[in-house]
């Protein structure tokens, strides 16, 4: 079987978040990016089905060339092949200009599984793997906590509200959306990383795709016009001071609340 | 704008208060007409009722295989509402069935998209969306370009529509071709009974990302909440990260608590969190980023590191108690 797995280099959950010039999105030079973390959890989903028997594990994300770095990082853990759509003219798309990118690499590739996390750690939008099983016509779920495979049907514990779980099949081929914490993400090995160095690493652009018209700011039906930090309201009153003076003040605090 | 079209949630056999908080939002927005379709089996009484109180000119998607959410069968209902109120402006909740078929409603439509919105207003008839982003860190102004738009609504982001309104019920053809459907619900699972019971604790000392590793939990935070006489509690990426055992996990996924004291260590504050602690009664946060949202909603903030001020903490209270 043949996984697709879709992956977003995001800043580093540490970076810095200046804003930009024209205050649209954060100043994205000179930071540390990385894998998005519920992108990561997709990945070892992929690579343990790989493990378990025969499986082609495909990784496919768009951005800069800075992006090579974490397909790298996945072809090291155990991925098979990459796909980089690297094209300034997909700078500025929306949602749905990525999910087409990503359904035109999908119709080429034909997948028996999609997976990928189910929302960004930067723009937090959780829109594009709907979006892209929409796409490509096949069924989906989001949010999923477990995934079983038998025959060409997944079953799929989705985590709602409340701590409960919804549990769903989907016919093969399908699209998994995956919530964090659904496995323990491997680390790339030493022998891995040098393996992947000799992996296929293809590069291609939105006109290679067919989707050259759909994309960028162009084609976009959503624009951030403005960013910037939420208002400060009711903010903290500070306790400042060594420790052991920040200490005694809490302690003062929490014998009014009378629970010493 | 000229024709939204709320797509109410049912829970428990009730209209969603989010549902209701839809129409908050769509009766404020100048000049539109607010229409709504109500999805399930057997509920032309809850149609009925949300006509009157903010839904307007309701439709019914009543069919067996829409009983439970499934996102093909619900899919089908909502493009069948969208085309019948002919709107241009699509509400949903993002809840877990709101995120997983609205995307998929917008790519359906070519329409343009705008997820977990805390605000919507209108720019020159266009819908502009506000939204938080980078996990709360900050907010994002989205101006939309399009016929038709499709918004996710955060639950709980806006006061319930309270007023009343002149409304109407009306059928809504949708075939389901219950057999042809390739994602099928099987059932709920309700979370099974844990040891760790954090919601009858009168004191939560929680640990985040920050605490740093799994070790630092029995070294500084456990012993925190021991003198205390408390619970520990913990955030959704210590439990993701295999630190602690789900039981321990406090937010939308984990336990809701309210106890008389939340000690939060480490822990940013990203609105999962919030959800499931910010009704305690009083909140201390340490946290090394002044930036952190977790200082927004606590009563007193420490900016620093809590590997010197929680043991710090610890011993002056073992002190205090003698």
């Amino acid at each position: 079987m043949k996984i697709m797995v879709c992956l977003k280099q995001v800043p580093h959950q540490d970076a810095r978040l200046d804003i930009n010039g024209d205050g649209t999105w954060i100043q994205e030079d000179n930071i540390k990016f990385e894998i998005n973390s519920y992108d990561t959890y997709a990945l070892e989903e992929a690579l343990l089905i790989k493990d378990a028997g025969e499986a082609e594990v495909l990784v496919v994300s768009i951005g800069p060339d800075r992006v090579t770095q974490a397909l790298r990082t996945a072809l090291g853990m155990g991925a098979d092949r990459a796909i980089h759509v690297n094209d300034p003219e997909i700078q500025g798309s929306d949602s749905l200009g990525m999910a087409k990118v990503l359904a035109a690499v999908a119709k080429e590739e034909n997948p028996d599984l999609i997976l990928a996390g189910l929302m960004s750690e930067d723009a937090n939008y959780a829109a594009v793997p709907p979006m892209l099983a929409e796409l490509v016509g096949i069924p989906h779920t989001t949010a999923a906590v477990k995934v079983e495979r038998s025959n060409g049907t997944l079953t799929c514990d989705r985590e709602i509200e409340g701590g409960a779980n919804e549990v769903v099949t989907l016919e093969a081929p399908c699209l998994v959306a995956v919530q964090s914490g659904l496995n323990q993400v491997r680390y790339a090995s030493l022998k891995g990383i040098m393996a992947a160095k000799k992996k296929p690493l293809d590069v291609k652009t939105a006109a290679d795709l067919g989707v050259a018209d759909q994309v960028g700011a162009g084609a976009a039906k959503v624009s951030v016009t403005q960013i910037a930090p939420p208002p400060k309201g009711d903010t903290a009153e500070l306790v400042e001071g060594s420790p052991d003076e920040i200490a005694a003040k809490l302690v003062t605090k929490i014998k009014e609340l009378g629970l010493l | 704008m000229s024709t939204i079209l709320i797509v109410t949630e049912i829970q428990n056999g009730a209209l969603r208060e989010a549902s209701y908080e839809l129409a908050a939002i769509a009766q404020k927005l100048d000049g539109a007409s607010v229409k709504s379709v109500v999805i399930g089996q057997g509920v032309d009484a809850l149609a009925a009722e949300f006509a009157s109180k903010g839904g307007g000119e309701v439709f019914v998607a009543d069919d067996p295989a829409l009983a439970h959410y499934s996102v093909e069968a619900h899919g089908t209902a909502i493009r069948a509402a969208v085309e019948a109120s002919g709107a241009d402006l699509v509400l949903l909740s993002n809840t877990p069935s709101g995120w997983d078929v609205a995307p998929r409603i917008a790519a359906a439509l070519d329409a343009a998209f705008v997820s977990d919105c805390f605000d919507i207003t209108l720019d020159g008839g266009k819908p502009v969306c506000r939204r938080r982003v980078f996990n709360g860190k900050l907010n994002a102004t989205l101006a939309t370009s399009a016929d038709k738009v499709v918004a996710t609504v955060q639950p709980g982001a806006t006061a319930a529509f309270e007023g009343s309104t002149d409304g109407s019920v009306s059928k809504l053809d949708v075939a389901i071709d219950a057999g042809g459907l390739k994602a099928r619900f099987v059932e709920i699972k309700q979370s099974a009974a844990t040891g760790v019971d954090l919601t009858k604790a009168e004191v939560i000392v929680s640990g985040g990302r920050g605490v740093g590793d799994p070790e630092k939990f029995s070294e500084v935070i456990k012993p925190l909440a021991d003198a205390l006489g408390g619970a520990m509690g913990a955030s959704r990426p210590v439990v993701d990260a295999g630190w602690l055992p789900h039981e321990y996990q406090v937010g939308s996924s984990g336990q809701t608590v309210q106890p008389k004291l939340y000690i939060a260590c480490g822990i940013s504050g990203a609105i999962q969190h919030l959800v499931g602690m910010k009704s305690s009664n009083f909140i201390i946060a340490v946290n090394k980023d002044p930036d952190a949202p977790i200082f927004e909603i606590a009563d007193l903030g420490v900016v620093g590191d809590l590997f010197e001020v929680i043991p710090a903490l610890t011993k002056a209270i073992t002190a205090a108690k003698g």
